[in-house]
């Protein structure tokens, strides 16, 4: 029979662990408003290419990923972030 | 009667960066009078001078940013829009409502400590 293995995202060293919850970046530090102004925060949750990453992989809630997901497209409106970043 | 609303508003305007100084500040100026004129007040107006863009916006690479503060009551707000629209100097410019004016000439962001991906 094939052995399942966990995604490669897990942290954990035994292969059936149950994955660590990640917590908030956002709540951990007390913060509830996210400003489409401040750029160097918002481009810590997208890719190179300036896509808006998952909050599978960032860990952020559901609260602040909305607030994220908002302000990353104003940044994107103003031209302070890319809607493509190109090579 | 009801008696309208005033709120508190941040907008962020890029302008020409081919504009001299003067010319900016006429630019600016023009903004500002519509907003007094509607009945509202200027608070505060951040210069962020010029910065390279994200992407081209009207054959310009560049942009002059500034960051204004004002207040104005709301059923008004229409005409200061229908304004910039007109304004042939504004590449872009995104309005929105703010809770408190931020202390500071410049607006300072707190860094998050604890960011895994």
């Amino acid at each position: 029979m094939m052995k399942s293995f966990r995604p490669s995202s897990s942290k954990s060293f035994l292969p059936n662990a149950p994955m660590k919850p990640k917590k908030c970046p956002f709540t951990a530090d007390g913060i509830w408003e996210i400003d489409y102004k401040d750029v160097d925060t918002l481009k810590q949750f997208t890719t190179e290419r300036g896509k808006i990453l998952p909050r599978r992989i960032t860990g952020v809630s559901q609260m602040h990923q909305r607030k994220l997901t908002k302000a990353i497209k104003q940044a994107r409106y103003m031209a302070l972030m890319p809607f493509v970043a190109h090579d | 009667m009801r008696a309208t609303k005033t709120n508190l508003y941040e907008g962020l305007y890029i302008f020409r960066p081919t504009l001299s100084d003067e010319a900016r500040e006429k630019a600016l100026k023009k903004i500002t009078t519509v907003i007094e004129n509607s009945g509202g007040t200027l608070e505060k107006t951040i210069d962020w001078g010029r910065k390279k863009m994200a992407y081209e916006i009207k054959m310009c690479r560049e942009g002059h940013y500034i960051l204004i503060y004002f207040s104005l009551p709301t059923n008004v707000m229409d005409e200061v829009i229908r304004e910039n629209h007109l304004h042939e100097d504004l590449l872009r410019y995104l309005h929105r409502t703010i809770e408190e004016l931020p202390e500071g000439e410049q607006v300072k962001f707190k860094p998050l400590t604890n960011v895994e991906r």
